[in-house]
């Protein structure tokens, strides 16, 4: 006997009993359905990541003084010297700029606006890939305190109105600074980034925040993989100028990648765990069905043994039977899975990414189930005595 | 096309046919089936009850048989040891030259598909197959190939008067059509003998009388014939009754010869 004879007998048969089939698989579709939407939206969310932090360059890394057990950032942690030192002696490093953050309320003509204001140098608009519009950024050898700031183009806008920004005045916490330059800002991590950056010299921000120390080191190097190399050296040097060890740390953007990508594929992985249980639930629920239909059956069974057929014909129409089943569910899931991913990455902005390898696996698997929940009560159909069966009401 | 699926369905079988054992060809005197010291023992727990007694008999070739006895008997449980449903507990069973009590369980099954067509009391037929799949059932386990098995089931189909109602479920059909639709699929994959358990049990004396007919329809072209029935009347339709009584064969009879036979034997 055909496969083709065993499927269209299974099709019908599944048919012909559509709400139980269709309940029997709900299980099967549910747990598709997850495993398909789960996987599509991580792995689309985890490409826009990757593309995100492609476009703000592999290449940067970040050097910051490992406070857990230390004492916090002192003034003299880091200092101008410092970064001329480490340029010298380590020419994969293009770029190197000093970085302090602090919030800060700034106040134009029009309106007062909170915003995160940057202390640094000129370097940084290479490091952080700052796009200039007008004006110009902060000049090279102006870290000293004079009183200019690089204001955000949207946050000009909104605290100046119809006022042209540049050469006017902006009062940063009661400090008043010089507006020379507006940036646009590349948009952050999946457009989700809503803090407005004043770009101001490192003295004049540790006049403003009344902070004398600098909180980290941003740099750059001209290759990705010149990185941790570059970085490690950059370490060193701090280690020797400053006599100590283990204080200052380096991370690279590339690192926080990895770190993004191990996250996302843990959670992948809890979620795929929850969605596997679900198939067993609804494996197990295929098995009560299929173990009800032999028992329903038993006439049948006896019949087509009586007509001729092998108990390894019983068993393969019942085994395939299953098989179809989970099989259908597994299609319907993947449906439905496809539609969530797309509803979900519609929501979050992102686009949902369903490999062929994810159908493929799901498919496999919903075959897998179908085998092996379908063989107990397929086995029980083929080893039935014909005499039995046919005496059976 | 019908001829090659055919000529394929016995080229599968574990012993061949011989050539010319179709239902219309008959063999005059030769033993169709040969069963020697029958014994059949049902164990159900420590109780044991034994349903066959040590039964040997001859059926011809071409031989229309009737099984008669009361419930209990052993005439059912003979039946489906002819079938190959069952196995004796011991003795001998020669289907068309076969020892068939020794064969496993994949060989009963190509024997029950080739050499045995079953009618059952109660039809059994698949309820939710047409009557031409139904019909088409024991020639799928045959491997008969799809185009094939459809014709001859339209065949069997139109020998017992039913072509126009192939398509049509056993549900929407009467008793006797549905054992007429039974009848062709016992018919279909020509076997060695056709084995007939109360085929008109549940039928009313009109549809079990053109069942009969078809019966000695099919025994006039040849076919070797087994009928278990209770009725006298329907015995009588064979040319030979077989009495069974307490799981042994206790007397035979040639209808319309004269009386019963006393003795009883190998014959």
């Amino acid at each position: 006997m055909n496969l083709l004879e065993y499927l269209r007998l299974a099709a019908e048969g599944l048919w012909m009993n559509k709400l139980r089939s269709f309940l029997t698989i709900l299980g099967i579709i549910i747990g598709i359905a997850a495993v398909i939407t789960v996987v599509a939206v991580g792995q689309g969310g985890r490409a826009v990541l990757m593309a995100e932090m492609e476009k703000i360059g592999t290449n940067l890394f970040v050097i910051y003084i490992d406070w857990q057990e230390e004492e916090p950032p002192k003034e003299r942690d880091f200092t101008l010297q410092d970064i001329a030192v480490i340029k010298e002696l380590v020419p994969e490093i293009t770029h190197l700029a000093p970085t302090s953050y602090q919030p800060a309320t700034v106040k134009g003509p029009k309106k007062k606006k909170p915003a995160q204001v940057i202390g640094t140098a000129a370097d940084y608009a290479s490091v952080a890939k700052t796009r200039v519009t007008r004006g110009s950024f902060l000049a090279a050898g102006q870290e000293g305190a004079r009183a200019v700031a690089v204001l955000d183009e949207t946050l000009a806008q909104e605290i100046f109105g119809n006022v042209d920004p540049l050469g006017k005045r902006v009062v940063i916490n009661d400090r008043p600074a010089l507006v020379i330059g507006l940036t646009k800002e590349e948009s952050g991590f999946f457009g989700l980034q809503t803090v407005k950056n004043v770009y101001v010299p490192l003295g004049f921000w540790q006049e403003i925040f009344e902070e004398r120390a600098i909180a980290q080191l941003e740099g750059c190097t001209v290759k990705r993989e010149d990185v941790p190399q570059a970085m490690a050296q950059a370490v060193k040097i701090l280690e020797r100028r400053h006599q100590v060890k283990d204080r200052y740390k380096g991370i690279s953007l590339e690192q926080q990648m990895q770190v993004a990508g191990k996250i996302t594929g843990i959670i992948t992985l809890i979620i795929g765990a929850v969605a596997g249980i679900s198939l067993l639930v609804g494996g197990i629920g295929v098995m009560n069905i299929m173990l009800v239909s032999v028992t329903e059956r038993t006439r049948e069974i006896g019949v087509r043994m009586a007509l001729g057929a092998r108990r390894r014909d019983i068993l393969s129409q019942f085994l395939i039977e299953a098989v179809v089943l989970c099989l259908a569910g597994g299609l319907i899931g993947i449906l439905l899975g496809a539609g969530g991913a797309y509803l979900v990455a519609r929501l979050a902005k992102w686009p949902p990414l369903i490999s062929f390898g994810t159908v493929l696996i799901a498919f496999a698997f919903s075959a897998a189930v179908g085998i092996f929940f379908g063989l107990y009560p397929a086995n029980r159909a083929a080893r039935m005595n014909p005499v039995e069966a046919l005496r059976q009401e | 096309m019908i001829r090659s699926g055919f000529t394929e369905a016995r080229q599968r079988l574990a012993t061949p046919l011989p050539p010319n054992n179709g239902l219309n060809i008959s063999k005059g005197n030769q033993e169709m089936i040969t069963v020697q010291h029958l014994t059949k023992v049902y164990q159900s727990g420590r109780l044991s009850f034994p349903a066959l007694q040590g039964v040997s008999l001859t059926i011809s070739r071409g031989e229309f048989v009737a099984v008669m006895g009361p419930s209990g008997s052993g005439k059912s449980t003979f039946l489906n040891i002819l079938g190959c449903l069952d196995r004796p507990t011991s003795g001998t069973y020669y289907l068309d030259d076969q020892e068939v009590s020794s064969l496993g369980e994949n060989e009963l099954a190509a024997v029950r598909n080739r050499k045995i067509g079953f009618v059952f009391q109660t039809f059994n037929l698949l309820p939710r197959l047409n009557a031409l799949r139904n019909v088409e059932l024991p020639m799928i386990y045959a491997g008969v190939p799809p185009a094939g098995r459809r014709a001859r089931a339209r065949i069997a189909l139109a020998r017992v008067g039913l072509a126009e109602r192939a398509h049509h479920r056993p549900p929407e059909l009467s008793g006797g059509e549905r054992q007429r639709v039974a009848i062709a699929r016992a018919l279909v994959n020509d076997p060695a003998v056709i084995l007939a358990d109360e085929p008109t049990g549940n039928l009313d004396s009109r549809a079990g009388a053109e069942v009969m007919a078809i019966f000695s329809e099919l025994h006039r072209r040849g076919a070797t014939i087994v009928l278990v029935t209770h009725e006298r009347e329907i015995a009588e339709y064979a040319g030979h009754i077989l009495f069974f009584r307490d799981g042994r064969l206790v007397g035979e009879e040639i209808p319309g010869n004269g009386g019963p036979k006393a003795e009883v034997g190998g014959r």
